[in-house]
């Protein structure tokens, strides 16, 4: 221990004979490792896989029954109302929920200024299949209309105040609604189930709503909705159903290879028969994509912040190369105090211990640096792209790849000047 | 206690090669005061580094106490340097921003000896270098011949066995030199062996032996007789 602190004076000692390209040396190694640690959150973030048992179950089928003519096309990514009912029918899945997104105000009285929310308008399997936590109350016994909605923790806490709200009633857009759940704090990052349109990028909804009272009360979808007849957009209750009105996300669970082979036959069978039946012209073109797959089935990958990744690896490289340079420089320059040391009778392990601990302040002093850099560059990303904050944030594991990395920066640069000026000619200097 | 025999060394560059040392054979016994002496470039401080091993050599063989220190690993090497030699430059060496007690301390630090042990024989060197008072004082501000007092405590602090002294008095006026000299005579006489490296011939006459190194060449070894000590 006693030893321990004479090497940290040592280190302490030859820092301070130099200060400024110690100082330079670290404050370059903390500026790369800062700006690719923000990168890298931000980049692992959106690649991270949200379900990582599930997303090779989760599958969402495009099918190819619209009545256009399209030969070398793609389905359309969001099905009609009468396209899910035949999707619908199928038992091969263990799960399954269609879905889309609306906008809302909800109060708790008439007196309350309302409050603007987001609206999934889905079916009860949404729960399960995307491993919704509840914390309070249940969901929807079935997938029939009812008045009956579930309210993400921080929604009840805004509008209510608490979280133990089941059984009250609120007004989402002035219908009166009961509350039968409370989600537990949940964000799924990314929302993968809202691929489409970039859409992962943004939270999770604040409420939940049956599908089929969101077609009763006409929620009209926020997002993107089609329609490939003359069905009338603003018509859900009646065209929204009974037309080819496009804008449900529909997720199936297939647990199984066979299962998943057997879903596919089915789509593809039913699209024969509409075929057969003269309901539409396409050729068969059907698609069934991997909740994991998702993403770069939509084009959704970003080229963008993948080159940005990339320019600040090599931003990091370069740091790394600029530091190690000046940290040769230092080392050259205190090469005859390692020779003087060796002269009495320091090994070579002893010397090296000596390096380790000069290692280790500067990757302490680095990490630091990084540190703040990070936090710095995290901010200012997320001022510039304010949707991105979700991916920002830094947990344990995060840290502690950053600790690593700096650890890892820190050896290249120390280490390989020390190692040069250590079994160097040890005689030159002290000759004189 | 020092045997070289036929002992070479080569300086490699890519240019030229620099034959330092040729056929060197020497016997230093236990007690003994050697001056190496000697023209500039002769070969006089790489002799000293190889019997510091500091440098390696290139033929021949060199024994320390009846054991070859060729091929010994950095370990080895490192311990002997620790415990059996002690160095003393002509530019001091000592490190600039480390007390005059810090500096005495660091062969001591190496050997792995307890913070007790250090202290008393740090005071000890400093008492017999003359320099107790001055242990909290930065080197710089100290004059020439304190500080290479205080190298030699440096070196002494460790109780070798063996003093290798390149010029020590290379770099001070002449009564700080009698003082270094008188010093290392009386070291000399607690029993050390001294090898120094000098340019002042009245030094050499003081030093009980005269080692003349020419063109990497040994020269009138004046008390040594190889023959003599074989035979005796
Ligand atoms: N590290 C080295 N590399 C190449 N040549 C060297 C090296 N050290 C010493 N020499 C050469 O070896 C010869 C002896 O040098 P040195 O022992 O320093 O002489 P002295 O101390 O007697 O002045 C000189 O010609 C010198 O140039
Ligand atoms: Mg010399």
């Amino acid at each position: 221990m006693e030893q321990l602190f004479y090497y940290l004076k040592v280190s302490w000692f030859s820092i301070k004979r130099a200060p400024l390209p110690y100082m330079l040396t670290v404050l370059i190694l903390s500026l790369g490792l800062g700006v690719f640690f923000s990168n890298a959150t931000f980049y692992y973030r959106m690649n991270s896989d949200p379900l990582p048992d599930k997303s090779d179950k989760l599958f969402f089928p495009m099918l190819m029954l619209v009545p256009y003519q399209c030969s070398d096309c793609k389905p359309p990514p969001v099905l009609s109302y009468s396209n899910v009912a035949k999707l619908d029918v199928s038992t091969i899945p263990s799960a399954k929920a269609a879905m889309y997104s609306a906008d809302g105000y909800l109060r708790q009285h008439a007196a309350q200024p309302p409050t603007p929310v987001t609206v999934r308008i889905t079916q009860r399997d949404f729960f399960s299949m995307f491993d919704v936590p509840l914390l309070h109350g249940t969901i929807w016994a079935d997938n029939q209309a009812r008045d009956e909605l579930l309210l993400s923790k921080a929604t009840a806490e805004k509008i209510l105040g608490r979280t133990d709200v089941v059984g009250q009633q609120l007004l989402l857009d002035d219908r009166l609604f009961t509350i039968i759940g409370v989600l537990d704090d949940w964000q799924m990052l990314p929302k993968l189930y809202d691929a489409y349109n970039r859409q992962y990028l943004n939270p999770v909804e604040d409420v939940y709503l049956p599908l089929e009272s969101g077609y009763d009360y006409n929620y009209l979808s926020s997002t993107n909705s089609s329609t490939f007849d003359d069905a009338d957009f603003r018509k859900l209750a009646t065209d929204g159903r009974n037309k080819a009105l496009h804008q449900l996300q529909y997720w199936v669970q297939l647990d199984t290879p066979a299962q998943q082979q057997a879903y596919r036959q089915f789509m593809a069978n039913l699209v024969t028969d509409e075929k057969a039946a003269g309901r539409h012209p396409s050729a068969e073109a059907n698609q069934l994509v991997m909740l994991r797959d998702i993403v770069r089935y939509f084009g959704g990958e970003s080229a963008d912040i993948k080159a940005f990744a990339i320019v600040t690896l090599l931003f990091l490289l370069v740091s790394v190369f600029n530091a190690s340079h000046l940290s040769l420089n230092r080392y050259l320059s205190n090469q005859y105090e390692f020779s003087l040391r060796r002269a009495l009778g320091a090994n070579r392990s002893q010397l090296q211990m000596q390096l380790l601990v000069d290692m280790g302040l500067m990757s302490t002093f680095t990490l630091a640096g990084a540190a703040v850099i990070a936090y710095g560059c995290t901010k200012l990303m997320n001022s510039l792209w304010p949707a991105n904050h979700l991916f920002a944030g830094w947990d344990v594991q995060l840290m502690l790849a950053l600790a690593v990395l700096t650890l890892f920066c820190s050896y290249l640069v120390t280490l390989y000047p020390s190692l040069r000026a250590s079994f160097g000619s040890l005689n030159k200097q002290l000759k004189e | 206690m020092i045997t070289l025999t036929n002992l070479g060394k080569v300086f490699r560059t890519e240019l030229i090669e620099t034959h330092a040392l040729r056929e060197v054979n020497l016997q230093v016994n236990e007690g003994e005061f050697a001056a190496l002496t000697g023209p500039s470039g002769s070969g006089k401080s790489t002799l000293l580094n190889i019997l510091g091993t500091l440098e390696s050599f290139d033929s021949g063989d060199y024994q320390l106490d009846g054991k070859s220190v060729k091929g010994l690993p950095d370990a080895a090497l490192s311990k002997l340097r620790n415990e059996k030699i002690g160095f003393i430059f002509q530019s001091f060496n000592l490190i600039k921003d480390f007390s005059i007690y810090d500096n005495i301390e660091l062969p001591l630090r190496y050997r792995g000896l307890k913070a007790a042990e250090r202290k008393q024989r740090i005071e000890q060197a400093l008492e017999l270098v003359g320099l107790h008072a001055r242990r909290d004082y930065l080197p710089g501000q100290l004059s020439g011949g304190q500080q290479q007092r205080v190298a030699i405590a440096r070196a002494i602090a460790g109780q070798p066995r063996i003093l290798l002294a390149d010029e020590p008095t290379g770099n001070l006026d002449s009564l700080m030199a009698r003082q270094v000299m008188e010093l290392l005579e009386q070291i000399n006489r607690q029993g050390c062996t001294i090898l120094m490296v000098t340019h002042d011939p009245d030094q050499a006459r003081r030093a009980g032996r005269n080692i003349q190194i020419i063109d990497g060449q040994l020269h009138d070894s004046t008390m040594y007789d190889p023959l003599a000590q074989h035979t005796a």
